[in-house]
């Protein structure tokens, strides 16, 4: 009995090791980050998608429309235009406008509204924040959900979300120009779902 | 000056005119597409589309090829700024996303074939006598549009009005499919020919 004790303690101990020491960071000052991949208001941020879930394979053209302060607007239609979703984001508030009656399940929604709220907060609250080289990563809180936002010769290039010390969901920021992500990856490791986002730069043809 | 006002505003009401048609000016539009549709063997044409959302600062322009071949091969094949095409043949929807091959039984679903029952009368425009769709009849800018309304709910659900504008000829100029949200895409077709040899090959997946 004791032993089972000690041994749970020791899992409770080792699972409570902070995220980024068990990655080898250590405690840094914390200090504001800002995420400017969606925060140009002038600009329409356009994106081939491809969505794979649950041994479906979706593809189409993302739209993310920085509408205001803390106020996006993320949609989501086939490649001949038909529309699939489209949310409003805006402070803490969380809108379906519309959706296709298929995918009009709670689950699939909050979801999708988890990660996407990550993709347009430009400044998350920041917890606490670590070092290793020339990378940091930041404690921070998005909805009520826990994330490290890693960023390498200050730029962000990937956020995480963490459950029991473990990465649930990846978004990595790549080929990043003039604060556009050419690429961006929301990968789930607890859940067969990874959404690709490739950047369209249709100059006016 | 105020005369001037007026002129223009008068201008401006004329040009948007659009009044609906008598009934003998509507069936004089059906007996000229008609007659066009039925010597029509194949067609093929330069698109480009325009996806509206009122949200945008600008449309999403993109643009294509389509070929279609007598009585129901339709390929319409993106090419700018991504590449994407979709062929419909032998009941069946065929993908291919930038190399990646899919398809799709559309034999058993009903919306599938009000859509391509759709997408081939945006080519043809021969579908007057669908049942499915309430039809009306309008003149605009010297030339014609047809404006079809879905009655079946679940189809309005994508679609809640469909309008096609035909030239003197009676050849489709533009296509465009109104979302209940009001948003749309706006199909522009151009470099159009008939009648000239397609090989299969155009149309194999």
């Amino acid at each position: 009995m004791r032993y089972l004790l000690s041994s749970l303690l020791l899992v409770l101990f080792v699972s409570c090791v902070s995220y980024p020491k068990k990655n080898g960071f250590i405690a840094s000052a914390r200090q504001p980050i800002q995420n400017p991949y969606f925060s140009d208001a002038s600009k329409d941020y356009v994106y081939k998608a491809n969505i794979e879930a649950f041994g479906n394979s979706l593809s189409g053209i993302f739209i993310v429309k920085k509408l205001g302060e803390d106020h996006h607007r993320i949609a989501f239609t086939t490649e001949m235009g038909n529309k699939i979703f489209d949310f409003t984001f805006e402070e803490e508030d969380f809108k379906v406008n519309h959706i296709l009656k298929k995918m009009d399940k709670k689950i699939l929604i909050n979801v999708l509204k988890n990660d996407f709220r990550v993709l347009v907060k430009e400044k998350p609250s920041v917890e606490n924040g670590f070092r290793k080289d020339s990378g940091s990563i930041y404690e921070t809180q998005i909805g009520n959900k826990k994330y490290y936002h890693f960023l390498s010769e200050e730029k962000l290039n990937k956020v995480v979300r963490v459950g029991n010390g473990k990465g649930k969901v990846e978004f990595t920021f790549s080929e990043i120009n003039d604060n556009i992500a050419q690429h961006i990856q929301i990968l789930h490791k607890n859940i067969k779902l990874k959404i690709s986002l490739k950047s369209i730069s249709y100059e006016k043809l | 000056m105020r005369k001037l006002v007026y002129i223009l505003f008068f201008m401006v009401l004329a040009s948007n005119a659009q009044t609906k048609m008598s009934t003998s000016e509507a069936s004089a539009l059906k007996a000229t597409v008609k007659a066009l549709s039925d010597e029509t063997e194949t067609i093929t044409a330069d698109f480009v589309q325009y996806k509206h959302l009122d949200f945008l600062s600008s449309d999403i322009e993109s643009k294509g090829k389509l070929a279609f071949k007598s009585p129901s091969m339709v390929k319409w094949e993106y090419v700018k700024p991504f590449a994407y095409s979709v062929l419909f043949k032998n009941e069946t929807l065929f993908i291919n996303d930038n190399g990646n091959k899919s398809d799709m039984d559309m034999g058993s679903n009903k919306i599938f074939k009000q859509l391509n029952q759709l997408i081939t009368a945006s080519i043809k425009g021969d579908m007057f006598d669908a049942s499915e769709f309430e039809v009306s009849y309008f003149k605009k800018d010297g030339n014609s549009e047809v404006h079809f309304n879905p009655k079946d709910k679940q189809f309005a659900e994508f679609i809640k009005s469909f309008h096609i504008t035909f030239n003197k000829k009676g050849e489709v100029q533009e296509v465009k499919m109104i979302e209940p949200s009001d948003d749309y895409t706006q199909i522009v077709f151009s470099n159009r020919t008939t009648n000239q040899p397609l090989s299969d090959a155009v149309f194999a997946q």
